[in-house]
């Protein structure tokens, strides 16, 4: 007891008495780490070894007449053959240009359906389900079904186009360098748009409604209603969904590999497309390990940010 | 095909009934080889429509008789096998006779349980290449022409040779067997050779003003013809394939390529070494530059060719909007089989079509005619890298009868030719050459046959790099010259170990 409250006596001892050692404090919570260790090992198992199996992978040449266990050491060989290749500098582009242009087209359209069905009208309910449908419907399926949309041949779109007298001959969407990446897009957004509408709709309700009427008597335009009242309180909610749709864009194969496998000519080819086809069109494993490990490195940079938007609110709480 | 999961064997049954299967399948075979029931069936050298129509027919075969020679007809073992079987786009006689084929193999050998798996053509490499990784591949595998020899490199396959099912080499095509040779060693037996044929749509040509009855005679008329149909008619003239990673684009360009005298590497040569590239010289760029002459220059070719396998193809040509392209001899049937669904209008249309269908043979070039000598082989995979026991036996018994003449040549119907030459000796090559139309045309370019390269990074170069050629200049991300030059960078750096 004695020493004991000596040390309390001492602001030394009472601030390592607040914070005691990680060791000790893994031991104060033995059983619940024993409650997760299940969740721990199969984490493990199916995302530990996988991520240590690719960097590992990176740093070797997989030659097209070599099993993978006969792997040759290339050190940053691939590395610097990813990074200094001009089709990789293309494909950064195209990436960047698809997730930008898809997250803020999807967000903004997301939030303009939200604001739109957030008001009480007639049908309101059947317009939320009919906005709903693309995000619903399989990727694989609306990709097939857009890929005939935009047929450069026989496709409706191009057909419905010469009909109305825009154009004298059926747009060519997909099979052309210029229009193909931007075709894409369109098509992610309309898949995409009803999930960002989802969680601004979820984000409207906690939008205080007595502040609305408060600034409604005071005068305020709708404008300012919106961007004083309402976009304050819909910031969490935009951070946390313009971070998955970035994610989820960074990541995302279903659409362009269907409708054009990277084509024509590399110009629909984004990173995920790209791994995909160096791995498994060309075998060069190694060079598609490096690869997905540049591309490992920006997703995790972005999920961060994705925590720290998700704790912003809890550390704030706790200070 | 039974429920895999139904029997247990005993412990020490499997050891003891394999080693005894194993003792009899070499008594079997030695016996079979000794005997001259299967000794060389058909006289290659003097190949021609007649002597095949004068051979069709004039011998039987008993595939169950045979097959009880390699493995006891009561043998009970399992069987795991991936093929690319018939799709939405094969006529329908292809899905009959599948169905006919497993039913006779379940009454042939009904105590092996069989695991078939019909893979996508274009997803069946990729899906052995990931599965080969987790040791989980199928016991037997028949892949295309050009596939196996990548996994045979690699180690992946066993040897396995026409001997070891009871038939001999010579029964097959040289050419067939260079494809499943790798390092002196034979990996697998071909499983039917087919040459593709060229069609076109007679009423078409002649309200585009040319001889309905005569097809393009060279890869240059070809250019000529296809840029008169649209511009006379404003339809598409010729069916061009390009599409990247997809097997109908090699299959469509290299004759082309070939014709005009070049090639990836020199194995349209006599004795190809594959080690000098071809894809630059001046045969291989005259070929793109007929490619980019038809999609950039007349705009005679459908603008969707670069997204297009050639399923895309067969609506237009059914529909009387594509005038001609390089053809399985399996289209004609399946051009019956979609006028046979088209209603209203549209069946009077593809009616019509199928009336004016003709097959001919495939354009020359400057150098030579030319065809891709395909098909597909059948390898057993080694048992490591199998997902449970490789069953020797099961695997025996099934490659016997596939490859027998019986269903070499049932199976190859409407699309290719029989593996096992023997097969066109049979009452149902007889029958194939009288019910189907054109396959005389068809059997007829085996000799131009060209087999792609047969080295391991054959389907790299095929897939990926021969595609990426055409896209680059038909979309003028480079000039003809670029696009040439870039392919032959590449080809030499992989094939000289580079990225």
């Amino acid at each position: 007891m004695s020493i004991a409250t000596g040390r309390a006596a001492s602001p030394l001892s009472a601030r390592s008495a607040k914070k005691p050692n990680v060791f000790s404090r893994m031991a104060a919570h033995r059983t619940d780490y024993l409650y997760v260790l299940p969740a721990l090992i199969v984490m493990m198992v199916v995302i530990a070894y996988p991520i240590y199996y690719t960097i590992e992978l990176s740093f070797y040449r997989t030659p097209p007449n070599l099993q993978l266990r006969d792997k040759v050491w290339a050190g940053f060989d691939n590395y610097t053959a990813v990074l200094s290749s001009s089709v990789f500098h293309e494909v950064t582009l195209n990436t960047v240009i698809w997730t930008v242009a898809s997250t803020f087209f999807s967000f903004v359209l997301g939030l303009g359906a939200a604001l739109s069905l957030h008001r009480e009208f007639i049908g309101r309910g059947l317009f939320r389900a009919l906005l709903m449908i693309p995000y619903v419907v399989s990727a694989v399926a609306a990709s097939y079904v857009w890929k005939w949309l935009y047929h450069s041949d026989f496709g409706v779109i191009g057909a419905l186009a010469v009909q109305l007298g825009f154009t004298s001959e059926p747009i060519n969407f997909l099979d052309n360098r210029q229009t193909v990446l931007s075709s894409l897009i369109v098509v992610n957004i309309w898949r995409e748009f009803s999930f960002a509408m989802v969680m601004m709709m979820a984000g409207l309700q906690t939008v205080p409604e007595q502040l609305l009427r408060a600034a409604q008597v005071d005068g305020a335009t709708p404008w300012n209603r919106f961007w004083h009242v309402t976009f304050p309180h819909l910031k969490g909610v935009s951070m946390v969904t313009v971070l998955l749709l970035m994610v989820a864009n960074f990541n995302s194969i279903i659409i362009p590999f269907i409708m054009t496998g990277g084509g024509p000519a590399d110009a629909s080819h984004i990173w995920i497309t790209h791994i995909y086809q160096l791995a498994f069109g060309r075998q060069q494993w190694g060079a598609a390990a490096a690869y997905a490990v540049i591309l490992f490195i920006v997703m995790m940079a972005l999920g961060y940010f994705y925590v720290k938007a998700l704790t912003r609110g809890d550390e704030a709480r706790q200070e | 095909m039974k429920d895999m999961q139904v029997r247990m064997p005993r412990p020490g049954a499997r050891t003891r009934r394999r080693l005894m299967a194993k003792t009899l399948a070499v008594a079997s075979v030695a016996s079979l080889l000794s005997s001259t029931a299967y000794a060389q069936s058909v006289d290659v050298s003097q190949w021609s429509p007649e002597y095949i129509r004068s051979i069709a027919g004039t011998e039987e075969f008993d595939t169950a008789g045979h097959c009880a020679d390699v493995v006891p007809l009561d043998y009970e073992g399992n069987l795991t096998y991936w093929w690319t079987g018939p799709t939405e786009a094969s006529p329908q006689i292809e899905h009959e006779i599948n169905d006919e084929f497993w039913a006779a193999w379940e009454e042939t050998y009904p105590n092996i349980e069989t695991d078939a798996q019909n893979v996508d053509y274009n997803q069946l490499l990729d899906r052995l290449r990931t599965t080969l990784l987790g040791n989980a591949a199928p016991m037997v595998v028949r892949l295309q022409i050009l596939g196996g020899v990548e996994f045979a490199s690699k180690g992946y396959f066993q040897p396995l040779a026409p001997e070891d099912i009871g038939y001999p080499t010579e029964d097959f095509w040289p050419g067939a067997m260079k494809s499943v040779t790798w390092d002196g060693e034979t990996y697998g037996i071909p499983t039917n050779n087919e040459t593709m044929a060229f069609i076109w749509n007679a009423d078409i040509f002649e309200r585009a003003g040319l001889d309905p009855e005569e097809p393009p005679a060279t890869w240059d008329e070809v250019v000529e013809y296809s840029k008169q149909i649209h511009d006379e008619l404003g339809i598409s003239g010729y069916g061009l394939v390009a599409r990247q990673n997809a097997g109908n684009t090699p299959f469509r360009f290299m004759p082309t390529l070939w014709a005009y005298g070049g090639g990836a590497l020199d194995e349209a040569e006599d004795s190809p070494s594959y080690s000098d590239v071809y894809i630059n010289n001046e045969g291989s760029k005259a070929a793109l530059q007929a490619a980019y002459d038809m999609y950039v220059r007349d705009r005679s070719v459908p603008t969707s060719a670069l997204t297009n396998t050639q399923n895309e193809n067969q609506a237009p040509f059914i529909a009387g909007q594509l005038a001609m392209m390089i053809a399985h001899p399996s289209e004609y049937a399946k051009m019956v089989d979609l006028a046979g669904q088209a209603t209203g209008a549209d069946k009077e249309v593809a009616d019509s079509v199928v009336e004016n269908m003709r097959y001919g043979l495939i354009p020359e070039g400057p150098e030579r005619r030319a065809v891709v000598f395909g098909g597909s082989n059948m390898h057993f995979i080694e048992e490591e890298y199998v997902d449970g026991e490789f069953d020797e036996m099961a695997a025996k018994a099934f490659a016997c009868f596939w490859n027998s003449p019986e269903w070499s040549t049932k199976l190859a119907w409407t699309g290719s030719n029989p593996g096992n030459l023997a097969g066109f000796k049979t009452e149902w090559m007889k029958e194939r050459l009288d019910t189907i139309k054109f396959l005389d045309v068809t059997t007829s370019m085996l000799p131009s046959g060209v087999p792609f390269p047969v080295i391991p990074e054959a389907t790299e170069i095929m897939n990926i790099i021969v595609p990426d050629m055409l896209q680059n200049a038909l979309t003028e991300r480079m000039t003809v010259d670029e696009a040439a030059e870039d392919a032959a960078a590449k080809v030499d750096s992989l094939v000289g170990g580079g990225l």
